[in-house]
């Protein structure tokens, strides 16, 4: 799988005097499902509409396909789902879904035929007939995701698909993108990491305009994977100046202070383990939790974005 | 081409929805017919309001079929061209503020089809709404009043739709920088500008399209000539729009508030 639908290079938007994008470059393989991550305002949207063809960059280079051959057409090729999508509401679901797919070169027979497979694909076939501005907010996002397949493209490009929906509608979206997995290609845009690791194998982790951390999910989680201690006390004069002084021990690489506990990220945890533990029992503080474990993604991501 | 066929049909189809097929017809239709029929019962109107001398009623003489006919354009001219530019301030405009635009662009290449499409719908609404409109006036006419120079009057209605094109057409590029009352008015206020200066200083705006209103009356009226130089214009400012909208909305597909 050295199979690359889509590489881009150096991009970079400049919007006034702001740069919500600032040179970014990453690669899609086909057939992958990549979530780019990040917090509110950290560039994604501004990013999937230069790669949807909506703005143009200011600098920077998009190529689809693997080879050289720039195709005009690609753009029948992507399938795009902005974060609030707007439809003409007088329309009916399956007429909008008809009226895309004619936009995007498929003859009247076979537009019609597609829309009736991806309306039964996104369970909206009762509500086919019915006039949009009559379909609620989880309806209407399920007709995005419909649109944005409806022509077959390689690659769809889903802007926050479920963050505007409640828990059914979120599973329901997380469901159908799971099934599309291996059949397209999905990128889409989130700000719970939650979401990204349900589905997705890879990630491209966005701050600022500027990519902090990208790779899959698995390479991600080994490499940020650190032994971490957790500790919680009963609040008193002595415990809190225990939990002080932990910083200044030699096995604490890092150390997180808490009202009533401490997270500790450690060199050696079978060290630490020992000599905490002695500590504790010797000077007698009122221990209420202690745990050993390992730090998970959602550190990482906090860990990145908040740096 | 295609692409052309598909945006023109919707539409269509949108302005039929939303009673842009009932409404513009309707107005045009109401205006056109009701300037002969009121000029031609204004004596008995008056007579029966009871407040007017018989001597004073009996000095009124029902208006020549011609200039009758020049008066109903007047009549299109306030109410028909605001109901044309109200109906279609947000062709362009509401694309943009509402989001629509969004998900459609991101299907095309080129955004020539789609407002030549935008364009060519609004031009049929208008043509037919003002067809009716001025037949309507037409046939009352010639029943109650007297008999028509046809050629004149096709020939007047041409120029007057001309007039018509050009100024509803300006509301697409209007609409793709700002919202769409603002298009209107401004379309409204360009419109008002150059007829008010070609009545004001003909001699020096020959050119202008702001003559074109007054010149499709003088074709009714059977007096004054045709001169080409402002339909030039008005063609000309339509090609432009079209292709400056396109190259706008292509440059920003969203306004700034969505």
């Amino acid at each position: 799988m050295t199979n690359k639908l889509l590489s881009i290079h150096e991009l970079t938007k400049n919007i006034g005097s702001i740069t919500p994008v600032k040179g970014i470059s990453f690669e899609l393989q086909r057939g992958s499902c990549t979530a780019l991550l990040g917090p509110n305002g950290a560039g994604k949207t501004t990013t999937l509409r230069m790669l949807a063809g909506l703005i143009p960059q200011t600098r920077g280079e998009i190529r689809y396909g693997s080879g050289n051959a720039h195709t005009k057409d690609w753009r029948n090729r992507i399938g795009y789902l902005p974060q609030y999508p707007k439809f003409y509401s007088w329309m009916s679901g399956m007429e909008y879904l008809s009226f895309s797919a004619k936009l995007s070169g498929l003859s009247g027979r076979e537009a019609v035929k597609r829309s009736r497979d991806v309306i039964e694909m996104v369970g909206l076939e009762q509500a086919a007939k019915r006039r949009i501005s009559g379909y609620s907010g989880g309806m209407k996002q399920r007709l995005g995701i419909a649109q944005a397949l409806v022509h077959e493209p390689e690659l769809i490009m889903l802007d926050e698909p479920v963050s505007a929906l409640d828990p059914i509608g979120r599973r329901e979206v997380m469901d159908l993108l799971y099934r599309l997995r291996g059949e397209v290609t999905v990128l889409f845009s989130t700000h719970v990491l939650h979401d990204a690791e349900e589905i997705c194998d890879d990630m491209v982790l966005m701050v600022d305009g500027e990519i902090a951390e990208k790779g899959s999910l698995s390479e991600l989680r080994t490499k940020y994977r650190q032994p971490v201690l957790t500790i919680e006390v009963e609040p008193g004069e002595r415990e809190i100046a225990w939990l002080d002084s932990l910083a200044s021990r030699p096995y604490v690489h890092e150390i997180e202070l808490g009202k009533r506990g401490a997270k500790l990220m450690v060199t050696d945890m079978a060290a630490a383990r020992t000599a905490l533990i002695k500590e504790l029992a010797d000077s007698g503080i009122e221990l209420l939790r202690f745990e050993a474990g390992t730090s998970s993604l959602e550190d990482m991501f906090m860990k990145v974005v908040s740096s | 081409m295609k692409s052309f066929w598909i945006y023109y049909q919707k539409e269509m189809t949108e302005a039929s929805r939303t009673y842009k097929w009932i409404w513009v017809p309707a107005i045009f239709l109401l205006l056109g017919i009701m300037q002969p029929v009121s000029t031609y019962y204004l004596p008995e109107i008056l007579s029966m309001a009871g407040e007017v001398p018989p001597e004073a009623a009996a000095l009124f003489t029902v208006p020549s079929a011609e200039s009758v006919m020049a008066s109903t354009l007047g009549q299109f001219n306030i109410i028909g061209l605001l109901v044309l530019v109200l109906a279609g301030m947000n062709t362009v405009a509401g694309e943009r503020s509402t989001g629509t635009a969004e998900l459609v662009l991101a299907r095309s290449v080129s955004t020539i089809p789609m407002m030549t499409a935008k364009w060519a719908a609004m031009i049929t609404l208008m043509v037919v709404s003002f067809a009716l409109g001025l037949g309507g006036a037409a046939y009352y006419t010639y029943q109650l009043i007297g008999p028509l120079d046809w050629a004149a009057v096709t020939g007047g209605a041409g120029l007057y739709a001309v007039w018509l094109a050009w100024i509803v057409t300006l509301l697409l590029p209007l609409g793709a920088i700002l919202r769409g009352p603002a298009a209107a008015f401004i379309s409204l206020a360009v419109a008002g500008a150059l007829s008010l200066l070609s009545s004001l200083l003909p001699s020096h705006v020959q050119w202008s399209p702001g003559r074109l209103g007054g010149m499709a009356a003088e074709q009714i009226l059977g007096s004054g000539s045709i001169s080409w130089s402002p339909i030039l214009v008005a063609i000309l400012i339509m090609a432009v729009s079209i292709i400056v909208a396109a190259r706008l909305l292509r440059r920003s597909p969203l306004s700034p508030q969505s």
